[in-house]
């Protein structure tokens, strides 16, 4: 019995002392294969992570030879912020895999954190042409985008017919003003439709903020300085506040509400639907609304006095996760990044390519042609920032508090509870 | 980190020879003996449960002291430097113009301040309820207790489905009986809290029952009998004998409700999916301080004040109910 | 004089019982209908979540308002089970979830009376020097409220214990493996048992070990369901500590904390989310069931003095 104890006690210890330690090597598995690790935020039965796990594979055919082998970890991203903490958890651990894939906007926050590493000096000038952005923070660059994204009004045809609203004139070239946006909105009102869902209850994780934050650089407003440390003056400037001010109007003349379940729109009950590209997949589940193609239209984002919409997807980049020889990591980098992976994924997703290369043809007039003009034309990407999970959620907080009657008072403070954080890290 | 924690374990294991020493030396005095298998062997009884209380109790409470002192960023350890007072100056700050952090302490205290008594003085009412030999009381019983095995989150869950919004919602739908037009009852600054509160006082106070129910059962019979035959009506007999006799138990309840509101979280993270004035409490707040902006230093420095706050009442509280006793 | 009463009393006990005026039946009849009503006041939820549980998204739907949304799907009888097959398959795996959860109890609960049943054992039943110095330290962390510890406590988890990885389990199971209060009840417990249990054994020569498992834990039974049942209810209910420490390894996770994985899951319903809320209750009330007689008695003892 002592003994038992004893034993219970010195594993106790052991299990205490074994803690810590990491390896800067690059680990090996029992056949001499070096093994990169690579972590995608998608889960592995959608589409997207059937296209990813191809070429994953090919990559471990093709490098056979020089004995690399990726092995893919699939996590998939849920509305709670789930894969952000698990990144930040595994930083934490130091056991962050070889590469990950992570949401844009995020780059200087990341890049702040070391949870990524520079790879500037693996990106020629030609490829840097090549893409339609970069994830760069500091001049250097962070991450390679996967693709590219672009969102706007998903609308039901059925009920514009009803409600007798043409809206076949608005195109990328020829936008909609806000007042145009908010006659449609009242057509269909007057028809007893509710006219929008401008997801404004999707504040729980990143959704919100990426659907709605257009909307402000359209009415001329800006988030934080160029250098992204300085918000006061620009997250509470006039023009900032008459976004906000005209998203709250569309609540108050009732035209969205924070009611508005999140399949309304698809239940046939709602007019528009803010969205991103990504919803074009979405509609193959309703097809009692929405039998066909037919059926549903996309319209690009309304514009105010200056021009702007959505973009931003989730890129490649490599990790600072204490390897020393990341030759391996770079090779499987290159080959996910490359134009051929960039076309498999995006065939799966029906997300734009990151890579002009790419060449993507649409028909013209559908949606994903809508996205792409859209994406070159207007697109204007989110502040960067090193505290951007801080903005994102002061910007949730706004938009969660739209019908609220001190408006001004709430930006002013969430532009101070921002400036706050940004001073400390100056 | 390593060398701080090595540290502090020399310094335990110092103090705890000295005091083992001048044991010694004491008995020695007394002409008494210690019997050295018998030491050791207690010694060894204890050694799991010192080890693991080092590590995961006392160390986190030094830690959230000496982390107050630092800015420690959350995915850069190694970077720690010592800055003074420097967070605790800005959670002052942060209380006194009216921050996150002066909020958060409102809704907390918004919460504590309801929460406890009426959990409680439910869980009493419902114990004497059910604390009699009428046939199917067990039943009533159980209904009062069921809610208490439905865990935090789905309790959460399942409120958030109640109050939802809209007009299907349950709690609309029941308010339409009476012609009250849909409430967002969640989205509301006033209500939302106290929603909160009534979930968890729904959740929580069949379990404060039970033990309300235990306790009753072993205050004596005779006394009540004494106090009917001294011409006590119901409401003087419950003044004299029921509360004098549920004291100790009432004093754990207070105290364990009151710390565990003080802590109060998973309700509103998980009721209200935003991060939002009407939801901020003083642990969403530290936890959002180091999830969101990696600021474990500052956010250490929140905990510790928090700490010394709750230690603080909770002694008042033992104090004051502690000496009506007598 | 009072006193004296008092054990006349004692002696007619059971012939005051008989006499005892029973009430009138009106009074029941008040007592019964208001115990309904409390009832029903607090059952409504789980009555709500149980019948949803059994209920496509349109029967919800077409219920919603009416009495039929607190009573199960019956008139659909073959399909009342739909929901709970699907969060059993593959894509919710609600079982996987649910034998995690129980696997984390079950060993924190052996852990948990082990190391403090022994510590409260050492404390309160043998001689040794330095007892002061445990008294004190178990005084001292009693008052001190651990609540607010949890950000070090994770720092000292991931980043001093490396706790990380598949060890992220181990990150689970020991915080909550040690508790003050816990060994603080079980000193009280122990206290109360007479020497001479232990006197005995040791003439038979059992050694102190044979004497906490054969003589001490036997009899502790009350105490052992109280701290089980505390434990159960803390690593079961746990979201936010989970959350934190294994949000790298998705199938590790106890049930409370992957709900809201399964709550945003592609296809899920209402019915299909209530029903792994109920399975998420089910094993909680059988602890309760189980335990209910002792936990009583555990808290009957007086243990509970602070």
């Amino acid at each position: 019995m002592k003994k038992g104890l004893l034993l219970l006690a010195l594993t106790t210890l052991t299990l205490v002392s074994c803690g810590g330690g990491n390896s800067t090597e690059q680990e090996k598995d029992a056949s001499g294969n070096t093994i990169v690790k690579i972590m995608f935020h998608v889960n592995k039965t959608t589409a997207e992570g059937k296209a990813y796990q191809k070429r994953i594979e090919a990559f471990n055919n093709a490098y056979k030879e020089e004995k690399i082998k990726a092995v893919p970890r699939f996590e998939a991203r849920t509305s709670d912020n789930k894969f952000e903490q698990t990144l930040i958890n595994m930083k934490v651990e130091g056991t962050l895999p070889d590469i990950i894939t992570f949401d844009a906007p995020n780059c200087a926050s990341y890049a702040y954190a070391e949870i990524l590493s520079d790879i500037s000096g693996q990106i020629s000038q030609d490829e840097r042409n090549d893409f339609l952005s970069l994830n760069e923070y500091n001049g250097k660059v962070y991450g390679l985008p996967i693709q590219e994204s672009s969102a706007g009004f998903y609308y039901n045809k059925n009920l514009f017919a009803r409600a007798g609203v043409d809206v076949s004139g608005y195109t990328v070239d020829n936008p909609w003003t806000f007042d145009q946006f908010k006659a449609v909105c009242q057509q269909l009102k007057n028809s007893g439709i509710t006219p929008v869902d401008m997801r404004i209850t999707a504040t729980g994780d990143e959704t919100a903020t990426y659907l709605l934050y257009s909307f402000i650089h359209a009415a001329g407003g800006d988030f934080v300085s160029k250098d992204g440390f300085t918000a006061t003056g620009h997250f509470n400037s006039a023009e900032t506040k008459s976004g906000f001010s005209y998203l709250a109007s569309l609540i108050s003349s009732g035209y969205t509400s924070y009611a508005i379940g999140p399949t309304d729109f698809f239940n046939g009950t709602v007019g528009m639907y803010l969205s991103s590209g990504w919803t074009i997949d979405e509609f193959r589940d309703y097809t009692t609304n929405f039998p066909d193609r037919n059926s549903w239209g996309l319209l690009p984002y309304p514009q105010g006095t200056a021009k702007a919409s959505a973009t931003g997807s989730w890129s490649y980049g490599v990790t600072d996760n204490g390897v020393a020889d990341k030759s391996a990591t770079y090779k499987l980098l290159k080959w996910m990044s490359s134009a051929e992976s960039t076309t498999v994924v995006t065939n799966a997703t029906g997300m734009i390519p990151s890579r002009k290369s790419c060449n993507p043809t649409y028909e013209v007039g559908s949606a994903e042609w809508v996205l792409l003009e859209q994406l070159s034309k207007t697109g204007k990407e989110r502040p960067a920032t090193v505290c951007y999970p801080k903005f994102s959620q002061c910007f949730g907080r706004i938009i969660d508090s739209l019908s609220k009657s001190n408006l001004s008072e709430i930006i002013d403070g969430q532009t101070n509870e921002l400036q706050k954080l940004l001073n400390e890290r100056k | 980190m390593l060398v701080s924690a090595l540290i502090i374990f020399a310094v335990f294991l110092l103090i705890f020879g000295l005091v083992v020493f001048f044991d010694v030396r004491k008995a020695k005095k007394h002409n008494q003996k210690y019997h050295f298998g018998r030491a050791v062997t207690a010694f060894l009884l204890l050694l799991p449960a010192t080890l693991f209380a080092f590590f995961f109790v006392l160390l986190p409470i030094l830690y959230s002291l000496g982390y107050g002192f630092t800015d420690y960023y959350l995915t850069k350890p190694n970077a720690t430097e010592f800055v003074g007072f420097d967070n605790f100056k800005a959670a002052f700050e942060e209380i006194a113009e009216g921050g996150d952090l002066a909020k958060a302490i409102k809704n907390t205290a918004i919460f504590v301040v309801v929460v406890v008594p009426l959990q409680i003085g439910l869980a009493l009412l419902l114990a004497l309820f059910c604390n009699n030999k009428n046939r199917g009381t067990v039943i009533f019983k159980v209904c009062f207790f069921a809610p208490v095995t439905v865990s935090l989150a789905v309790t959460a869950y399942l409120w958030k489905e109640i109050l939802t919004g809209s007009e299907t919602g349950l709690m609309n739908q029941f308010l339409a009986l009476f012609g009250i037009p849909a409430q967002d009852f969640l989205r509301n600054d006033d209500t939302a809290m106290l929603w909160i509160v009534v979930a968890s006082a729904w959740q929580g106070c069949g379990f404060q029952m039970l033990i309300f129910l235990s306790a009753l059962t072993g205050i004596r019979k005779e006394l009540y009998e004494a106090a009917r035959m001294d011409g006590c009506n119901a409401f003087q007999r419950f003044l004299r004998v029921t509360l004098p006799g549920l004291k100790p138990t009432l004093v754990y309840i207070v105290i364990t409700v009151f710390i565990g509101a003080c802590r109060i979280m998973v309700q509103p993270y998980l009721m209200i999916n935003v991060y939002a004035d009407r939801n901020i409490t003083i642990s969403y707040y530290m936890y959002e301080q180091v999830f969101t902006s990696y600021r474990v230093g500052y956010s250490s420095a929140v905990a510790f004040l928090m700490t010394i706050f709750i230690g603080t009442i909770t002694l008042i509280q033992r104090k004051f109910l502690g000496e009506k006793k007598r | 004089m009072r006193e004296k009463r008092v054990r006349e009393l004692i002696q007619n006990e059971d012939v005051k019982i008989v006499k005892k005026p029973s009430k009138s039946i009106y009074g029941k009849i008040i007592y019964y209908i208001a115990g309904i009503c409390i009832s029903l006041i607090f059952i409504f939820p789980i009555l709500y979540m149980l019948a949803a549980s059994t209920k496509t998204m349109e029967e919800i739907a077409r219920d919603a308002g009416s009495i039929m949304m607190f009573i199960p799907n019956f008139s659909n009888f073959g399909h009342i089970l739909d929901n709970y097959k699907e969060i059993f398959n593959e894509d919710y795996n609600v079982g996987r979830y649910a034998l995690n959860s129980l696997i984390y109890a079950l060993i924190t609960i052996v852990l948990n009376v082990l190391i403090n049943g022994l510590a409260a054992y050492a404390i309160s039943k043998l001689r040794f020097p330095g007892k002061r110095f445990f008294n004190f330290i178990i005084m001292f962390l009693i008052i001190v409220p651990v609540e607010s510890s949890i950000i070090p406590l994770y720092t000292i988890c991931k980043q001093l214990l490396g706790l990380s990885g598949k060890l992220s389990v181990l990150a689970i199971i020991m915080p909550a493996s040690i508790s003050i209060f816990n060994i603080f009840l079980f000193v009280q417990f122990f206290s109360s048992i007479p020497k001479e249990f232990e006197e005995a054994a040791r003439m038979d020569g059992a050694n102190t070990l044979k004497i906490f498992f054969k003589v001490i834990l036997p009899l502790s039974k009350p105490i052992i369901a109280t701290v089980a049942v505390f434990c159960f209810i803390g690593v079961w209910n746990d979201y936010l500590w989970p959350k934190m420490v294994l949000g790298t390894n998705e199938d590790m996770l106890p049930i409370q904390t992957a709900l809201t994985t399964i709550q945003t899951a592609d296809d899920v319903t209402t019915g299909k989310i209530m029903a792994s809320l109920v399975v998420t209750t089910i094993p909680i009330f059988a602890v309760y069931v189980a335990a209910q007689k002792y936990i009583v008695k555990g808290f009957g003892t007086g243990g509970l003095k602070l």
